[in-house]
């Protein structure tokens, strides 16, 4: 029998051992300090996503027939909830946030009790789906200014602003998400889909705090009817939409709720809106 | 009521069928209790694994279930949250009204059964018995679980599993309702029917199926002693066996820390009223957290505390008043659990610090003197379960559980043999146990519809000195290999 | 051969090539789009809820997915060269795309990649421009009355269904294109590609929302070709 070389064994081992290290450069997430990875990410992706989100990441899983706010597809990648402005990608924190956080009002839960690392992964393997990924950065996140004070005037300027935007044709008078565009509404897969209704008492798609509130009208959903008003309101003046549309979340304990009863005006608007029924939004502040 | 009350020597007879209850123990057993305890083996699996929730939510089995029917983090949380993902989806309001939250569950299986040195009867051994080798095995089903289960209302759910064992005759093993994030907060869920303990290895979501696997040992280990004699109250205890009371528990959003307290009936989950008036509590409480890109480690701890009758206060025609047992004696079961994550392999290791009363040890009655030298018995268990997870559709099992006497109820003497109503037994080491197990579960599809898997199986159990003729050990293995399917 | 020599044969080669593309032709094509069959029948909008736009209708108008003239002739449809010639770079001339009367004009906007685009809101009630792309970036913003125009550029070939989600009958397409040689066909259906160099084109006509036809034309020299489309629509 042939005498093996033991070092020209080692020699292949290791070269052996190494090739998966070698292959093809894997893409990866940046969040704070994760650092994602794409071949982590696809274990987690076909052990959680698949079913909605397809196995090609187009949105087309087995599931996707039946939901009425289809998957998000990771191959168009287009994204609600971004920090950057419409028609840019978004970051991946943002995208890390929007698989913590899920979306409410559609089938996409919130998944945090996955670890940071698991979601860091699982950023990394969706953005292998789109070549967009590939070709272009993420966009700039907008700045948000410092919020100014919360004041009657401040909450006044925003009913305004509410009333010159023309928010109410899609969101309604009293944010009930019910004006006279609601009904005709439809999101880029041309499927219908309803404004935000503040009164109901659910969260915002893309956050509880005021800064996410800021970020959802200057940035826009991308996707969906809710355009970006990032060119038509001046920095300053979204505090005081901020303010408002705090106020319209009639089952929500906000300070902005707070001090508008304390007005005359404020109270008699908050009182009309007040319609007893049956609660479908969240008790949980999530 | 109490009288029928199923119960035996321990968890073993349970197994091992109604062809083998003829041992000289079982009859001695039989003789005190009054009725022939026969509940079929794998009856024992209720498992809760829903693809009535995987249809509501549109999620892959794989999303709650590490490998069904075990959970995963996102499945505990979910099942924490109170069957809901908090996404607003969870009413049934928003559900299509042809939504009907049921699913079926059951097991066929071929299996193959063997225990040495089993009593049988012999016409020339003296006293009329002998030991031999059992071996059975043939074609075999589990019985039928009807799980239903979900949201009644936004944050208020319920559980209700009737279930029945292969002749097809129905019990509850779970009925109940619960209000979950009560005053907004995950942190106060109360729940009240008949549930499993917060037991944070579920019995219910075991990967093992055998007659000697198919529950965890030490979550119903009594020692051998435990005999009921004439007039006392058989006691008859596991925390693997759903209790009936009210608990509450909450968790961190992220479902990280845990805790739970119940409130229980001490009669091991019985229907009706219990047979004392008396209670039990379980407390657990548990932290997981990340460690690197390892994974969730989580580590807990549980004590369940509780007090049994040992006999009635009045009787009619010698039969015990229902309600009425008196001469409550403690017990209690504790222990310690971790649970390590690596990447695709994961271990959980439990410690079990457990005692039981003299009373309860001996089987005597309050109101009768305890035998010469009897004391509380005290016994200590481990139990190592890893499991490689390949995929979502493809896992290891192996599993050992330990069970070790440090203090007998009685004194050590006399034969052999231990001898049910004698005061001495046989050594030290009398009815320490040994299970070991390996499984695979093979799932050829995951979908969000319906389960099923292949299951392989070998296990074998060793009991010390409780063979019944001639005190040798007590060994049982199982061979099983079937499907396991939900839908 | 030297690195030297191969070095300046591939300089000559990449200006004669640059020549070739750069210098506008003489060669023109032409034609009419006609259809057959039975075009679908255009909805009257009802702008009531929307009063300021709907007082500058004195005559209800309908909606605008197929546009026809007398003789079958057919509107709106965008005429380009989708193979043979060289991509271009952009003009630097913006395209306007206005909102009138709750109404996108022009209905049909062709341009090329990376030019300007400069939408203008003439109207006194908001609307939202929001273009459907698939390949190019998806965007959505809001404009209300009386804001500056909106600048944007598509970097892609595309055709892009534009709409305005407050007004759900306000359509529109945007034409993005590679290169210059492209037309819009008039009321009487006509277009005209001028100013081509001689070489071999594949003329592809496109009408919304999704029909194509195509046709390849060679073009020698000055001549003038002319080619004609026919689609066929179907009454629904
Ligand atoms: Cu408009």
């Amino acid at each position: 029998m042939r005498k093996i070389n033991i070092s020209k064994l080692f020699v292949v081992i290791a070269i052996l051992l190494a090739t998966p290290l070698l292959g093809s450069a894997q893409d990866e997430s940046h969040i704070g300090k994760v650092t994602g990875n794409e071949g982590r990410g696809r274990q987690f992706y076909f052990r959680y996503c698949w079913g909605c989100h397809g196995f090609r990441g187009n949105g087309d899983g087995e599931n996707a027939p039946y939901l009425n706010i289809l998957p998000r597809n990771f191959v168009a990648a287009s994204f609600k909830c971004r920090s950057t402005p419409t028609g840019t990608l978004p970051t991946d924190e943002d995208l890390f946030n929007s698989i913590r956080r899920g979306f409410v009002n559609t089938n996409m839960p919130s998944w945090i009790t996955l670890t940071d690392q698991n979601r860091a992964d699982l950023i990394a393997f969706i953005k292998s789906f789109s070549p967009r990924w590939k070709t272009e950065k993420a966009g700039t996140p907008i700045n948000v200014p410092a919020e100014t004070p919360l004041t009657v005037q401040s909450i006044q300027h925003g009913q305004q602003l509410f009333q010159k935007l023309e928010c109410w044709k899609c969101h309604g008078q009293e944010g009930r998400g019910d004006g006279p565009s609601a009904s005709t509404l439809t999101d880029s897969n041309d499927q219908p889909i309803r404004p935000y209704n503040f009164a109901a008492g659910s969260r915002f798609k893309c956050g509880t705090t005021n800064h996410d509130l800021y970020k959802i009208f200057m940035t826009g959903l991308d996707g969906t009817p809710m355009p970006s008003f990032a060119d038509v309101i001046k920095p300053e003046e979204a505090w005081d939409l901020v303010h408002y549309l705090r106020t319209l979340q009639i089952r929500h304990n906000s300070p902005e709720l707070a001090l508008w009863l304390t007005t005359k005006e404020g109270a008699a608007i908050v009182s009309a809106q007040r319609v007893s029924g049956t609660p479908t939004g969240s008790g949980v502040n999530q | 009521m109490h009288s029928v009350d199923a119960s035996s020597l321990t968890r073993k007879s349970f197994r091992v069928g109604p062809s083998l209850l003829g041992t000289f123990l079982t009859f001695a057993f039989l003789l005190a209790v009054g009725y022939p305890s026969s509940a079929a083996p794998l009856s024992a699996i209720k498992v809760h694994a829903l693809p009535a929730f995987a249809r509501k939510y549109g999620l892959p089995c794989s999303s709650c279930h590490l490998a069904w029917p075990m959970l995963s983090p996102f499945g505990q949380a979910f099942k924490d949250n109170g069957y809901q993902l908090g996404n607003d989806r969870d009413a049934p309001i928003y559900q299509s009204p042809a939504y009907w939250p049921v699913t079926f569950r059951i097991t066929p299986i071929w299996h193959r059964e063997n225990e040495t040195n089993a009593g049988v009867d012999s016409a020339t051994a003296p006293g009329g018995q002998t030991e031999a080798s059992l071996t059975t095995h043939g074609f075999d089903w589990s019985g039928l679980d009807f799980h239903t289960g979900g949201t009644l209302a936004k944050n208020v759910s319920f559980y209700v599993l009737p279930s029945s064992d292969n002749t097809g005759a129905f019990h509850f093993e779970t009925v109940m309702a619960r209000l979950d994030n009560l005053a907004g907060t995950t942190w106060l869920n109360v729940k009240l029917g008949k549930f499993e303990l917060d037991n944070l290895l579920s019995e219910k979501r075991i990967l093992t199926l055998t007659n000697v696997a198919g529950v965890y040992t030490n979550y119903h280990y009594q020692p051998l002693t435990e005999v009921a004699s004439p007039g006392a109250i058989p006691f008859v205890f596991g925390i693997g066996d759903n209790q009936d009371g009210l608990e509450v528990m909450g968790h961190s959003k992220d479902d990280r820390t845990r805790y739970s307290v119940a409130l229980l009936s001490s009669n091991d989950g019985t229907p009706g009223l219990p047979t004392c008036r008396c209670y039990a509590t379980f407390l657990t409480a548990s932290q997981a957290f990340q460690v690197g890109s390892l994974g969730l480690q989580r580590i807990g701890a549980f004590d369940y505390i509780g007090e049994w009758p040992t006999y009635y206060q009045f009787t009619q025609g010698g039969n015990g008043v229902a309600g009425t047992g008196i001469g409550n004696k403690s017990y209690y079961r504790a222990g310690l659990i971790g649970q390590f994550f690596i990447k695709k392999y994961d271990l959980t290791a439990m410690y079990f610090h457990s005692s039981d009363n003299a009373y309860l040890g001996t089987g005597t009655p309050a109101n009768q003197p305890l035998p010469v030298g009897a004391q509380k018995p005290v016994w200590n268990g481990g139990l190592f379960e890893s499991h490689y997870t390949f995929s979502p559709q493809f896992i290891l099992i192996q599993r050992v559980e330990l069970v070790r006497m440090s203090q007998q109820a009685f004194q050590i003497g006399g034969g052999p043999v231990y001898v049910p109503g004698s005061d001495e037994v046989p050594s030290a080491s009398f009815g320490n146990e040994n299970v070991y197990a390996i499984a695979g579960r093979y799932y050829p599809f995951i979908s969000s519809r319906a389960g099923f898997a292949f299951h392989g199986e070998y296990a074998f159990s060793h009991q010390s000195g409780a063979s019944p003729v001639t005190g040798r050990n007590l060994d049982f293995s199982s061979l099983l290999a079937g499907f396991d399917f939900a839908f | 051969m030297t690195l030297k020599h191969v070095f300046l044969a591939a300089l000559a080669t990449l200006a004669a090539v640059t020549l070739t593309a750069a210098g506008p032709g003489s060669g023109t094509i032409t034609g009419k789009i006609t259809y057959d069959g039975t075009p679908a029948k255009q909805k009257p909008i009802d702008m009531s809820k929307e009063p300021s736009c709907a007082s500058q209708h004195p005559t209800p108008i309908t909606t605008e997915t197929v546009v026809t003239g007398p003789g079958n002739t057919l509107e709106n449809v965008v005429v380009y060269i989708s193979a043979g010639a060289p991509d271009e770079a952009a003009p630097s001339a913006p395209v306007n795309f206005d909102q009138k009367g709750c109404q996108y004009v022009p209905h049909m906007l062709a341009f090329q990649t990376n030019q300007e685009l400069k939408i203008s809101n003439d109207d006194q009630t908001s609307h939202n421009i929001h273009p459907l792309a698939k390949i190019n970036q998806e965007w959505n913003k809001s404009q209300p009355p009386g804001t500056p125009p909106i600048i944007a550029k598509y970097d892609k070939a595309e055709m892009i269904h534009v709409k305005c989600n407050i007004h759900p009958w306000m359509s529109g397409t945007f034409a993005v294109l590679k290169n210059s040689h492209y037309s819009v066909s008039d009321k009487d259906g006509n277009f005209k590609l001028p100013n081509l160099p001689p070489g071999k084109y594949t003329i592809t006509a496109w009408h919304e929302p999704d029909q194509e036809m195509t046709q390849d034309v060679e073009i020698s020299g000055s001549e003038t070709k002319t080619v004609s489309f026919v689609f066929k629509l179907k009454p629904y």
